[in-house]
């Protein structure tokens, strides 16, 4: 919403600098979103001098003329018929905008150079004179701003105004917040209209068919007027608040339209059929064209202002092309009326069309204002179209908006706020706005808004007023008595932040992703027709291809993560992400949103520097992380198993394992397998983790016990076993597990390297500690030979020779 | 004789103390213990002595260069020590062995430094699911389908009645409809609006809050974002609460503070207003304790709401919002 200075002027006046005056109108809810110097598009007219005329070689209308700017000499081509020699005229450089829409350039025009040009009164849009160029008159310095040069300045404030606020929507809505602001009184304009003596009853007639939609409709006929460009004045406001001029008649209404923010509509009377308005909803399916020549498709939701026989108007929002004031319209019928809200806007919704119009009855216009606003558009129009007001107008009104009446309690007043106003105080601040207040006893007073404010209907809407009145500002601060009942942390709250600082002392940089994602992504990831993770949630109205649907894994993101910092030269990344998954469910459900937490590992093992050689990062490298998230999180009985199944086909076949705790099946990791990477456009080996949150949450101890500790020292002893190639490490470990010795502390693996012949050699350290005393070597050795010797018959290992 | 002996002992005994190389030791003993050292030809000359000086002078002489082969002895050491030490210094300029240093996102450090502050309030964090019902998201927040108010948030629809919700206030309904009072709750989360530039991502992060029990004022809400906003940015930051408008609150409020760019003269990161919007707020609309089943005649409350990424972008000094999601390691490492 646009106002400037000097409209508003018409209504009140101002007292404030504009400065002063946009921080006051802010702080009463109307929040500036700039205020601008409304010529500021004239930044580049300067005043020159013709110095120089010869006729253009190519073309008899034009003339080449030579213009002095003030120290430069421009070359111009100019087709005015009121150029001479030696006079000031407005020269546009290149680059400016003119208010018609035209940006002025440099160029070749037939053949001879043009370097801006000399503009008329009604192209710069300070006049209406466009007989030819202006001449200006008295003594100014070349290259002066023609702005400075004709004092030329007013101020246009935007607004960005709150959708309970439709009634300052409107240049006198704004001029009644200012003159409640300044204490000052608010000048309505006076409407005197001199009315021929017909009748309109013998013109028209209007029916409302639907009152529910249409609770008031209102119309005024105007015969014998003309239609012309609108005079200066009424371009110039309309130009001011950024509207562009269209003849006399539609300017009206448009001025109107801002002035009072009651939208309107001039129909061509002789273009009604049967001269008369019928308001009804459409047909379904109907046809209709409106103003914008666009042709569109209703629904019998859809509101219609109609003639004897056809749709002429989509109601409160566009007219159409067939009733459209032309250049001959003699007679004309003004609209003014009040249509339901919630209708108006499904409609708009639905077209996706929104107008000046549609947006002010949307939210609400003035009910009363109806009629005010007719009249002041017959008077308007027969100022600048001529002709005669015919007596009389048509309000139809079947359904009278009910004026609300509203109870305010102090107590309650000063409860909500935690003020101490009394009751005069409040019905002061109240009366300020022009709400009419009466006292009913000490503590109630009785409230009947303005029928412009639509918006107060309860109490607590007149408490808000007398808050915003008083001023936000000065009610007290103060500590509230209820505070401080924290609760403890629940659990997926305190995990979550444990994995993350697990994660960064792993090295990993945290990275958030976007939900969504390209549809495409369960094929980039390989997932089967039947995988869960095609239960994919579409977005209806995606921004972009890439953010149809939901994410059902993480995975997709980071990969992309790692490819966009691939390309940037960046190829040693460990990211990790948390962050939920959505699952489609049925369609009267939410989706399932599960957690996740994957980590990614592509490039070297170590930061590049003097002391590391460049190793690439493998396997092992992030089946550590994950063992290390584990052992953080205290979760027992992890243990990882050769990836089966196709529950996981991103990751690359023999180069993967799941994750479990306990009987839970917690997730996998591995290395990305080489299909998918290509999919990402990568190409060195990238490691991953997926992990479910849901289900890791469950094997994590709420509590940590601390252990009895033997305060004997422990006795190691290795042994190398020489072991066929397909026996899993973890096989060995369970087994020994399985054999429960209990001077046993501790087991791993120190060593593994292939030898010939499909063997490995295998060495692990075993730690025996007891809690009663030191052990000797010759129990341990006995213990220890025993567990090798099991090992060896059942495994069929063999032990080194020698 | 006595007197030279001691002469030659004395200025010896200065040159080795003050010696800094082996090499000038060396020379140094050359000087007054070689064959024909000072020392030496002292030594050598008492044979022309009368033979009754003899045997003192030669013990004062021996005594000297024994003294001597001693200080020349320690010097030695002394040096040699130096001399290794030299020789096996590092260089300590070379940089240390790295060690991976993890990060977190910045988005997620302010996060936390929200809720912190919340939580020494005495406020809970509550968590609630990010596609949502029409229902939640707007029609219990008093939005009913069709509000004007709707426009101030485009929304991503899932179908006709779920959506991807546009703030974290679902689940102040949530709560309310599972707890009676007292309720005072914070509700962090991703949230998603249609809308994409410089200044908008279509997924974004807020931290809403909730205090509902008897007789909570606006006096009340104006203290504790006064102090969430000194704890945040710092004490002397100064606020406005201005006037404005959101359908599930009445009185509403939208929280300004000065710049902390310009310091209030006015800047392109404050439109030159000398204010920034920081959070909005208000009272808790009666319409929508209705719609949870709490009595507005006893209850009150007051409700709140902030862009992490805005206040990620004013504190550490971001200009595109985008960045945010591009995940671009070295943006990431800064923070
Ligand atoms: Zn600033």
């Amino acid at each position: 919403m646009k106002v400037s200075l000097s409209w508003l002027e018409d209504y009140v006046s101002i007292e404030l600098g504009v400065n002063r005056l946009a921080d006051a109108l802010t702080m009463a809810g109307l929040e500036v979103d700039s205020v601008k110097e409304r010529y500021e598009y004239l930044d580049t007219v300067v005043v020159g001098r013709i110095v120089d005329i010869a006729d253009h070689p190519n073309a008899d209308r034009l003339s080449v003329c030579k213009v002095d700017v003030g120290g430069r000499m421009l070359s111009i081509v100019c087709g005015a018929p009121n150029i001479c020699k030696n006079v000031l005229v407005p020269v546009a450089l290149p680059g400016t905008r003119l208010p018609g829409g035209n940006t002025v350039r440099a160029d070749i025009i037939r053949g001879e150079l043009s370097e801006g040009m000399i503009c008329s009164e009604e192209e710069l849009g300070i006049g209406e004179d466009s007989r030819g160029i202006l001449i200006l008159s008295g003594s100014h310095r070349l290259g002066t701003k023609l702005s400075h040069a004709l004092d030329l300045s007013d101020t246009v404030i935007e607004f960005d105004l709150t959708p309970n606020r439709p009634d300052c929507l409107s240049i006198i809505g704004v001029a009644r917040e200012i003159a409640a602001i300044q204490k000052t009184r608010l000048k309505r304009p006076k409407v005197r209209l001199s009315e021929a003596k017909e009748s309109i009853q013998g013109f028209t007639s209007v029916t409302i068919e639907d009152p529910v939609l249409c609770p008031r409709y209102a119309a005024r006929i105007l015969t014998d007027v003309h239609v012309t460009p609108s005079p200066f004045w009424l371009k110039d406001r309309l130009l001011s608040v950024g509207l562009r001029p269209i003849n006399n008649l539609v300017d009206v209404t448009n001025f109107v339209l801002m002035e009072t923010g009651q939208p309107l509509h001039a129909f061509d009377l002789d273009r009604l059929i049967e001269n008369r308005i019928v308001v009804r909803r459409a047909q379904d399916g109907e046809r209709f064209v409106t103003l914008d020549g666009v042709e569109r498709i209703l629904d019998s939701e859809t509101l219609m202002i109609c003639d004897g026989k056809r749709s002429v108007a989509l109601a409160g929002i566009m007219g159409g092309l067939n009733s459209e004031i032309v250049a001959g319209t003699t007679r004309v019928l003004i609209e003014s009326a009040y249509f339901n809200p919630s209708g108006i806007r499904k409609t708009a919704k639905r077209l996706g069309l929104s107008t000046e119009a549609s947006y002010r009855f949307e939210r609400g216009v003035d009910p009363e204002g109806v009629i005010f606003a007719l009249n002041r558009a017959a008077q308007l129009m027969r100022q600048v179209g001529g002709g005669t007001v015919i007596h009389g107008l048509i309000d139809e009104y079947p359904r009278p908006v009910t004026k609300k009446i509203i109870y305010l309690d102090v107590k309650q007043t000063n409860r909500l706020l935690g003020t101490q106003l009394d009751r005069d105080e409040i019905a002061d601040l109240l009366k300020a706005i022009e709400l009419d207040v009466t006292v009913i006893d000490e503590e109630r007073i009785r409230v009947v808004p303005p029928s412009f404010r639509v918006d107060l209907e309860r109490p607590v809407d007149l408490i808000e007023e007398v808050a915003r009145i008083w001023g936000y500002n000065r009610i007290p601060t103060t500590h509230p008595i209820n505070l401080a009942r924290g609760k403890r942390l629940n659990k997926r709250l305190r995990v979550r932040e444990r994995l993350r600082e697990l994660m960064v002392g792993c090295g990993f940089r945290e990275v958030i992703t976007y939900s969504f994602i390209s549809a495409d992504s369960c094929d980039q990831l390989s997932l089967s027709p039947e995988d869960s993770r095609r239960r994919l949630v579409h977005i209806r109205n995606p921004l972009t291809e890439d953010q149809r649907v939901m994410r059902t894994s993480l995975i997709p993101g980071l990969l992309y993560a790692v490819s966009r910092n691939i390309k940037q030269g960046n190829t040693d990344l460990r990211f990790f992400e948390l962050g939920n998954t959505f699952f489609y469910t049925r369609s009267d459900q939410l989706p399932e949103e599960i957690e996740m937490i994957c980590g990614i590992w592509t490039g070297n093992r170590y930061d590049k520097s003097w002391c590391y050689k460049d190793i690439q990062a493998d396997f092992y490298d992030i089946k550590g992380v994950v063992e290390n998230l584990c052992q953080g999180m205290n979760i027992p009985g992890v243990h990882f198993s050769s990836l089966t199944g196709n529950h996981f086909p991103y990751f690359r076949h023999g180069y993967a394992a799941e994750i479990s705790c306990g009987s839970s099946r917690v997730g996998a990791l591995g290395e990305i397998s080489h299909d998918v990477l290509k999919n990402f456009a990568l190409k060195d080996p990238v490691f991953a983790f997926d992990i479910n949150l849901e289900i890791l949450l469950d094997c994590i101890p709420d509590e940590k016990k601390a252990k009895r500790l033997s305060r004997f020292p422990g006795v190691n002893r290795d042994t190398s076993l020489i072991l066929d190639k397909d026996i899993e490490a973890q096989a060995i470990i369970s087994f020994i597990d399985g054999l429960h010795e209990e001077l046993l502390e501790k087991l791993y693996i120190f060593d593994m390297y292939p030898l010939a012949d499909d063997k490995k050699s295998l060495g692990f350290r075993i730690t025996y500690r007891s809690f009663e005393r030191s052990l000797t070597d010759e129990e341990v050795n006995r213990i220890h030979k025993r567990i090798v010797q099991k090992v060896v018959d059942h495994f069929h290992a063999e032990l080194p020779r020698g | 004789m006595r007197e030279d002996i001691e002469k030659v002992y004395q200025e010896a005994l200065k040159g080795i103390e003050n010696a800094s190389s082996l090499d000038q030791l060396s020379k140094l003993r050359i000087r007054y213990l070689g064959r024909k050292g000072v020392l030496t030809g002292l030594l050598r000359s008492i044979s022309s002595l009368p033979p009754e000086e003899r045997p003192e002078m030669g013990r004062v002489a021996n005594q000297a260069k024994k003294s001597l082969e001693k200080a020349f002895q320690t010097a030695l050491e002394r040096l040699e020590k130096e001399a290794s030490l030299r020789t096996e210094a590092i260089d300590v300029t070379l940089p240390g062995r790295p060690i991976a240093l993890g990060r977190l996102h910045p988005i997620t450090q302010i996060t936390r430094e929200v809720c912190e502050i919340f939580l020494r309030l005495g406020f809970d964090i509550v968590e609630g699911p990010e596609v949502e019902t029409d229902f939640y998201n707007f029609e219990a927040l008093n939005m009913p389908k069709d509000h004007p108010a709707r426009d101030m948030q485009a929304t991503f629809y899932i179908s006709e009645n779920t959506l991807l919700r546009t703030h974290t206030s679902p689940i102040q309904v949530r709560t309310m409809e599972r707890e009676s009072p007292p309720v005072c709750i914070i509700a962090p989360g991703k949230v998603y609006r249609v809308d994409s530039d410089i200044s908008h991502t279509p997924m974004f992060h807020q931290v809403e809050g909730l205090m509902v029990d008897r007789n909570v004022c606006f006096r009340d809400l104006k203290w504790v974002l006064t102090t969430f906003v000194h704890q945040i940015f710092d004490e002397a930051t100064s606020l406005r609460f201005r006037p404005s408008f959101f359908p599930f609150t009445e009185p509403s409020v939208e929280v300004d503070i000065r710049c902390v760019i310009c310091r209030g003269d006015g800047c392109r990161v404050c439109s030159h207003t000398g204010w920034l919007e920081i959070l909005g707020a208000g009272m808790v609309d009666p319409a929508v304790f209705e719609k949870v089943g709490y009595d507005p005649d006893t209850y009150t409350g007051f409700a709140f709401g902030m862009g992490i990424e805005r206040i990620a972008m004013l504190k550490y000094g971001i200009e595109d919002i985008r960045k945010f999601y591009e995940n671009d390691i070295l943006f990431l490492n800064q923070f």
